[in-house]
């Protein structure tokens, strides 16, 4: 009994000392980011990491490099299934609302509501485009940190070449095929340069369709409901037949599928005179492309209309309340209006904050690069990301479709139908356990 | 048996003895046996056996993925939905195409080649390094390169097209191309490995046969034919066995290239399992598909191994 007695007491005062020595310590926290961009952006990021931990003594963040947007998913998804949650992750920002119904990530309004603040007076300074995929059913679960657009690249010599003026790209469908037929170079059958070109790749292809499918005044999805996608509509049908038309009317644009990568090499090659490409590739462009060229709004049939890109710092569950604080304190050193300004700089992606165009880096820089202007203008006509139940395989329903347009094996009309009965297929589980769950 | 014999011969040096001492020692070299065995057993445990069991137990399960639900047991009802999956179906068929169009090349290949080069002499020496090259590069890096050679129209390979006035196809882009593009880059990158067995399968092929038969008047195709080729037959079956694993196993270079793309045209397998793990978060169905694609490869090795000792025999 004595001995038991001792021995509660030493564990007691075991406990305090332990208590009382984790009070003392740092909160060591990890933090996971992608790099859609190899190299330099990893090393910046380690570099405003170690600002991070050199300005204060509470928090330790640890910054594990995780490949891309999807790995990124996956590596935070397996160390959460197995107890070890990452703190703060940065994560593409179409992927919140399917996190969100698997449960793994926290609602940040607690933190908000700590802070005597609201999530519309938090997210008041962000750009309107990007509330949406921030917050799903009306609450905050992500801060937006890096953001794009589609855009249209032209190559500026050749405009000039067809007898075009590279100051007046095109701003509608019927201009954008009307350059291209003019900037497509032909030997007999044989095209040796191509008047427009786009990525295909899964992924990407989504991304593009959406934009042509919102210039063309449509919506693509729900944006309050994860369980819609508006593929079988006028809107993506017209989207789909301009695709269509481009390669197989027109004549335009190369049969197939060709990767980011591949567009980008063609347009510095001059194998192609306008590419839709992100404004992420913004920087990358601007270093690598040896003749003038020129960006523009992504050409409108009935309006001007672009979905937005690129990723959110969210906070995954399973930490502990210390765990919880230290990385919300992060978030908001990442996400502030410097922070965020100087990695916009460095990118070319947006800086999400407005407040991060009034500095005077920022304003300097736009001066210096009129092209990153015409990048942020467009933000004015941003819409909502893509982002529904099972957002990868929904998506990947239209691309395989659209897919199969571009090599001449499906019409438009048909593949708009077969992309429309496979997504709905897909949401089906959702749709019954949501809106057709009845009294 | 033989770990047995070999331990309590060799190892322990075993004297002879009566029987009740064997009988101790024996029951002593086997705990020795296992507590060597045993990091390993561990090991594979952890790390093979526990998993193998778990992707049985979840093939029969299903987990609904976000809309909320407990997991519940479902049976072979994963199997069924697998099986009846268009993007599964056509998966398999890419498979057996992508398996008989690579197999085949480069086994031939990887023959002719140790043919050529089977002779050691130190020009022999360079070709075989060079023939060898592509299987020390790693698929994933390999992979990469070929995105530049198949880059359409300024790449590698339309650029000397061009220069020969063809103009090629859209390599990986198109539907009808895709998967023998992704054919012909296995082919390259496997045909120098597989030569490697073949050279070391050459040396064991007995000279005396081959005299005797040039002795009897048999001309180079008849040897090859007739006495070099049989003799070969435990090789051939072995080389086939890690082909075909191969098919199964690796598609490094479908996520680099085309992530299964265009349509699904060069989807695999594996990467379909992945797919559904994954993008899909359908546990169940990528473990019934894996549970069927590892049954076929058990299949698949098991004849061709029969095959190989069947050979093997026939040479003894």
């Amino acid at each position: 009994m004595h001995v038991i007695r001792r021995l509660g007491a030493g564990a007691l005062a075991a406990a305090l000392v332990l208590t009382s020595s984790v009070a003392w310590a740092q909160t060591r926290i990890e933090f996971f980011f992608p790099v859609p961009v190899e190299g330099k952006l990893a090393r910046e990021m380690t570099r405003l990491v170690k600002q991070f931990n050199d300005s204060q003594k509470d928090i330790e963040v640890t910054a594990v490099y995780t490949g891309s947007y999807d790995e990124t998913k996956l590596k935070a998804q397996a160390a959460a299934k197995a107890g070890k949650p990452p703190s703060v992750v940065l994560m593409s920002a179409n992927f919140t609302v399917d996190l969100k119904l698997a449960g793994d990530i926290l609602s940040l309004e607690p933190f908000l509501a700590a802070e005597g603040t609201t999530r519309e007076k938090f997210l008041g300074d962000f750009w309107p485009a990007l509330h949406a995929n921030a917050t799903v059913d009306s609450e905050l679960y992500g801060v937006p940190f890096h953001n794009s657009t589609p855009l249209l690249y032209i190559n500026a010599t050749h405009f000039k070449e067809a007898g075009l003026d590279p100051a007046k790209p095109p701003r509608t469908w019927v201009e954008l095929v009307d350059a291209a037929k003019k900037l497509t170079k032909r030997d007999g059958e044989k095209v040796e340069r191509h008047g427009f070109m786009m990525p295909g790749g899964y992924d990407y292809l989504g991304w593009l369709m959406s934009a042509l499918s919102m210039s063309n005044g449509g919506r693509y999805f729900n944006e309050s409901y994860g369980g819609e996608v508006y593929y079988d509509t006028p809107s993506m049908l017209g989207a789909a037949k301009l695709v269509e038309d481009l390669v197989y009317k027109h004549k335009v644009m190369p049969s197939g599928v060709i990767e980011a990568g591949g567009v980008s090499t063609a347009f510095f090659a001059g194998k192609a005179s306008m590419v839709l490409l992100s404004t992420g590739s913004l920087s990358f462009i601007r270093e690598n492309m040896k003749t003038p060229y020129d960006v523009a709004f992504v050409p409108r049939n009935v309006r001007n209309a672009v979905p937005i890109g690129g990723a959110s710092l969210v906070m995954f569950k399973g930490q502990s309340e210390a765990s919880q604080q230290a990385g919300w304190k992060f978030v908001r050193w990442l996400s502030s209006t410097d922070v965020l300004g100087g990695w916009s700089r460095f990118t070319g992606y947006f800086a999400p904050r407005k407040s991060a165009y009034d500095t005077a880096e920022m304003k300097d820089f736009i001066t210096r690069n009129p092209d990153a202007k015409v990048a942020l203008d467009q933000l004015a006509y941003a819409q909502p990301w893509f982002a529904t139940y099972q957002t990868v395989a929904v998506r990947k329903a239209l691309e395989d479709e659209m897919q199969a347009v571009m090599n001449g094996k499906k019409k438009a009309e048909q593949a708009v139908k077969d992309a429309q009965r496979k997504a709905d297929e897909l949401l089906r589980p959702y749709i019954d356990q949501t809106a057709l769950k009845l009294p | 048996m033989t770990v047995d014999a070999i331990i309590t011969a060799d190892v322990l040096d075993v004297p002879s003895s009566p029987v009740r001492t064997v009988r101790r020692r024996r029951f002593a070299s086997w705990r020795l046996a296992y507590m060597l065995l045993l990091p390993s057993l561990l090991g594979l445990a952890a790390f093979t056996y526990l998993p193998v069991l778990r992707v049985a137990i979840d093939a029969l399960h299903v987990t609904p993925h976000g809309a909320g639900g407990a997991t519940r047991f479902v049976g072979l009802e994963n199997f069924a939905r697998v099986l009846g999956d268009a993007a599964f179906r056509q998966a398999a068929l890419n498979n057996l195409i992508y398996a008989v169009g690579t197999v085949g090349p480069s086994v031939v290949l990887a023959l002719l080649f140790a043919l050529a080069v089977r002779r050691s002499t130190r020009f022999n020496a360079v070709v075989r390094t060079i023939l060898f090259f592509p299987s020390l590069v790693p698929l994933v890096a390999a992979a990469s390169l070929f995105f530049f050679i198949f880059l359409p129209g300024v790449g590698l390979l339309d650029y000397y097209l061009a220069k020969l006035g063809v103009s090629g196809p859209n390599w990986i882009g198109d539907t009808d191309v895709a998967l023998w593009s992704i054919v012909g880059l296995t082919v390259w990158k496997n045909a120098g490995y597989y030569m490697l067995f073949y050279i070391a399968g050459l040396q064991n092929v007995p000279r005396d046969h081959i005299e005797a038969a040039t002795v009897d008047g048999a001309n180079a195709m008849q040897r090859l034919w007739y006495v070099i080729l049989p003799a070969l037959r435990p090789t051939t079956a072995f080389v086939i066995t890690i082909a075909l694993i191969h098919m199964l196993t690796a598609v490094d270079h479908v996520v680099v290239l085309t992530k299964g793309g265009p349509s699904n045209a060069t989807n695999l397998l594996l990467f379909y399992i992945f797919q559904e793990a994954h993008e899909n978060f359908d546990t169940g169905k990528a473990a019934a598909a894996t549970v069927i694609s590892v049954a076929v490869l058990l299949l698949v090795s098991l004849g061709s191994l029969r095959g190989m000792e069947a050979g093997s025999r026939r040479e003894a």
